[in-house]
Formats: structure tokens, sequence, C-alpha cells
């Protein structure tokens, strides 16, 4: 054993460990779930294995032993990242309307997707908290990270619309959205997409039973209001692109509701805030103690190694002693 | 060299889990819905609502009595058919400590209220402008009854119009339960 395995076997296992800590750095990549990912992994900890075998009956002298600490560390490490890439559960993305509760199986728990006015769409301050049996909540707000045993939380920003319907008379009016699960919902969440001018554009559906009237909304992206004919004030603002029918699906009226605006279309006076919801998306994620474990006994081990060599006054890493 | 194999067969044997690991894509979940019935046993979720008096009101505020939460609005048939039914029971039960809630979904106030007026209702009715009793209590469609126990569970819950009979019947297990 000389310098070079020690080398090599260093640089797999930072390679290893970064590729492992990438997991909770950047848990959706998918890369993480796939066949190559832990084949990679595999071959980092044969490399790591094999240099510990050899430095554990003193091939690479008094360094080498102490480096084993290191690359048992390494190996701890990479095996929890192969782990929670390989067996762990699949990302789940879990988008459901304001004030419902949506199950998760895998950690047991249930997340509660708080209510939602129009303020808390265009702001997007909405959060999703998770209750567990005998352990104490976890509010999830935006851009937030979480980590939960061996999975991560974080939840996403979505397209929302808060919709507001009244009559000619300004009476509020029911919304139901017969063809999703959230049927008293008046907050859309664009789960379909359909193409308008090349773009690919995200829609929803609701109802206004009281009028009979059924609306597809079509949600429009700041930059394309500017070229639209809106009022001046309301270019460069989301929009939505109404679509209305009767019971019958005949035809009443097509309009544009920039953000915040009222408009009358079909007997409907309609206004749309709009903004975002949370997402909620659960990731597998290295389990904590052994990924801290490891990397620990890794550090130590460099560092129990490196006062070995600073002792010896043997420093350059091709003089080993004892071989 | 018996390290060497012991090493090799390891290295074998997690290639060919991960040959053959089912590995499955992302799941989204978007809301599988599921009713009222699927909530049974949960605690029952308040939210702070105008009467059509403009007093503000809600569920908790009868934590300890027998709630019947009656979704409904004036636009759905069903809801006013079974309005004449919930009455007789709000009168029938009220001394034994059950209430009838009316909570109208998305609906102007004086709308609800003179509905409510013109056919005799003498039970509290909220309005739910923004909806959102129908969204917790994952209703799929109007009217949606809410039977709550004393302790503030849910006990059961009936998506669809009910009869008198079918009523009595609902709270019973919530009455036996005092």
């Amino acid at each position: 054993m000389r310098s070079s395995p020690r080398l090599t076997a260093l640089t797999v296992a930072v390679v290893c460990i970064g590729l492992v800590v990438a997991q909770d750095v950047v848990p959706l990549v998918d890369f993480f779930h796939t066949w190559q990912y832990a084949t990679a992994l595999a071959l980092g900890v044969v490399v790591m294995l094999g240099y510990l075998n050899g430095a554990l009956r003193g091939q690479d002298g008094m360094v080498g032993r102490r480096l084993a600490l290191a690359l048992a560390g390494a190996v701890v490490a990479t095996v929890t990242g192969i782990v929670s890439g390989l067996l762990g559960p699949d990302t789940q993305t879990v988008r459901h309307a304001p004030g419902s509760v949506a199950p998760i199986p895998d950690l047991h728990a249930a997340a509660f997707f708080t209510s939602a006015d129009a303020a808390t769409i265009a702001n997007g301050t909405a959060h999703v908290i998770l209750r567990r049996p005998n352990h104490a909540d976890v509010e999830i707000g935006p851009n937030d990270r979480k980590f939960l045993g061996a999975s991560v939380l974080l939840v996403e920003p979505s397209h929302a619309a808060f919709i507001e319907a009244r009559d000619a008379a300004g009476n509020r009016l029911t919304i139901t959205q017969p063809t999703n699960a959230a049927f008293l919902s008046p907050v859309l969440l664009f789960p379909n997409e359909q193409e308008i001018a090349g773009k690919r554009l995200p829609f929803d559906t609701f109802a206004v039973p009281a009028l009979q009237r059924i609306v597809k909304a079509v949600l429009l992206p700041a930059s394309m209001t500017t070229t639209l004919r809106v009022r001046p004030e309301d270019a460069g603002k989301p929009a939505l692109l109404y679509a209305v029918d009767d019971e019958h699906n005949t035809s009443l009226g097509l309009t544009i509701d920039p953000d915040g605006r009222e408009v009358f279309v079909a007997g409907l006076r309609l206004r749309a805030t709009i903004g975002s919801y949370p997402t909620l998306v659960v990731a597998s994620a290295p389990e904590p103690f052994a990924l801290s474990a490891g990397v620990g006994l890794f550090i130590a081990g460099l560092l129990w190694a490196g006062i070995g060599l600073f002792c010896a006054g043997a420093l350059p890493l091709r003089n080993p002693s004892g071989s | 060299m018996r390290t060497v194999l012991a090493v090799a067969a390891a290295v074998v044997a997690v290639l060919v889990v991960i040959a053959f690991y089912p590995g499955g894509g992302p799941k989204l979940d978007v809301g599988a819905g599921g009713g009222p019935r699927m909530l049974v046993g949960a605690p029952a979720q308040s939210f702070p609502v105008k009467r059509v008096d403009g007093t503000v009101d809600g569920l908790d505020h009868y934590r300890g009595r027998i709630v019947v939460m009656n979704l409904w609005a004036t636009w759905c048939p069903p809801c006013r058919e079974e309005m004449p039914a919930l009455e007789r029971l709000y009168r029938e039960y009220r001394s034994r400590g059950v209430v009838v809630l009316g909570v109208d979904q998305g609906e102007a106030p004086r709308v609800a209220q003179a509905y409510a007026r013109a056919h005799g209702v003498t039970y509290p009715i909220l309005i739910d402008e923004d909806q959102q009793y129908g969204r917790a209590y994952a209703a799929v469609g109007l009217p949606t009854t809410i039977i709550v126990g004393r302790d503030g569970h849910i006990v059961k819950g009936i998506d669809g119009e009910l009869t008198l009979a079918q009523m009595r019947e609902a709270i019973a297990p919530a009455l036996r339960a005092q």
C-alpha cells in the first residue's frame, strides 16, 4: 500500500459523502432513487472496504491504521445514503385544498393544509401542519425545510387563485368544484394544463350552481397580459381567462380577469385573487443520526491521522511509516 | 484472500438487490377526497364565521353539546327539502343537549336569512362565505351533515339528504354515549 491507494480511497470517501449529503441539500432530485446512484455508492464502498482491509493489516502503516477510522465513518455514511436512496419512500408531492387533511402513510402522519382566504393566497403565506400521534405538531411554512427521521419535508408554492362570485345585485354566491376532490372550495389549484398560443397554461374549472354556470379558468402569466387587451394598469399582472357555459354546455361568454379586479360575464361578477398555495413534498433523506455519526468518524479519523503524521514529522503522504 | 472474497460477495449481493429493486416514480397526491365519512373519530375543526344577525359564532361555541352540523345552500333543492326535518329534530332534542347548526356555504347573509325566516327555521344559521367548513369536512356535495359528540370529536359524517328517522338514528350513538 502506497500513497496512490490511500489517496484514491480518501477521494472516493469524500465523493461518496458528498453524494449522500446532497440528498439533504437537494432532496427532490430523482437521481437519488436510481440504480445508477446506488451502484456508484456501492462501488465506492467496495473501494473503501478494500483500503480498509489492507490498512487494518498494517499495509499502510500507522497512518493507514488511523485512516481506517475515517474510512469506516465514510462507509457508514455511504451505506446510509444507499439505504435512503434505494429503499426510502419515493418522493411524494401532496397538493390539497386549503382546510383539508391528507394522510401521509409513510410517516404515520396527517398533513393539515391550513385554511386560506384571498389575502393568504395573494401573499403566499399559507402553511402545512404535520400531526403525528404522541408528537408535537410540525409546522412547515413557505420555503421551510424540516427533517423528520429519514424524511425531509418541503413546502413549495404552487399556482392558486381565490375566486369570489356574486350575482348582478352583488350577493355572494357558492362556488363548487364538481370535478375536483375539494367540492366546496373557492380556491383553484390548477391541476390541469392546456396549450394556448404555443404555451402550456394551467387551468381549472368551477361551478356557480345558484346561476347554473360552469366556468373554465385558464391562468395567464404576467408576461402574457402585456400583449392582451387589458387596462394599462392591469398589464403585467397575472390574470384568469374565463370561459363561461350554462348547464347545457352552451357558451355564454369569455373574458379576462386581471388579478384583484372584478369582471362581469354571463350574469356573474367574478373576482380572482391570484397567488400561491403550498404543495407539500415528502422526500427520503439519509437517517440523520447515522449520517452524522459517519461524517463525524470520517473527520475524527482524518484529524487523528493528520496528528500522527505531524508528530512523526512525515507530513508528505508518500512516506508512510512501518510499510 | 477470504476477506476479499467476502467483500466481493457482499458487493455482488448489493448489486443484485439494486438490479431487481422495483423502482417507482415520484407520487403525486392531488386530494383523493373520500367524503365526510373518513373523518369519523377526528377532532371537529371550528372556524369563526358570522351568524345571520352579524354576531361571530363557530362550532367550538357548542362544545359539550351534541351538534348536528348541516352544510347547506339556498340553491340546493335537497338541502331545502330536509330543512323541515332538521327543524323538528332541533325542537325535539334541544332539551337533551342537541343543537342543530345550519352552515350556509358561500352565500350572502341576507339571502340565507330570508330563506330561513320564510321557512320557519329557528335553529342557528351560520354564514360561511369562504366555505371553510365545506372544505374542512370534505364535503363531496350538498347537503352534508356532520354529527359532533359532546367531546368535540366527529361521530358521523353523512353525504346527502336525510329523513327525520335517519337523523334520529344518526344521533342515537352520541346520545347513548353521555
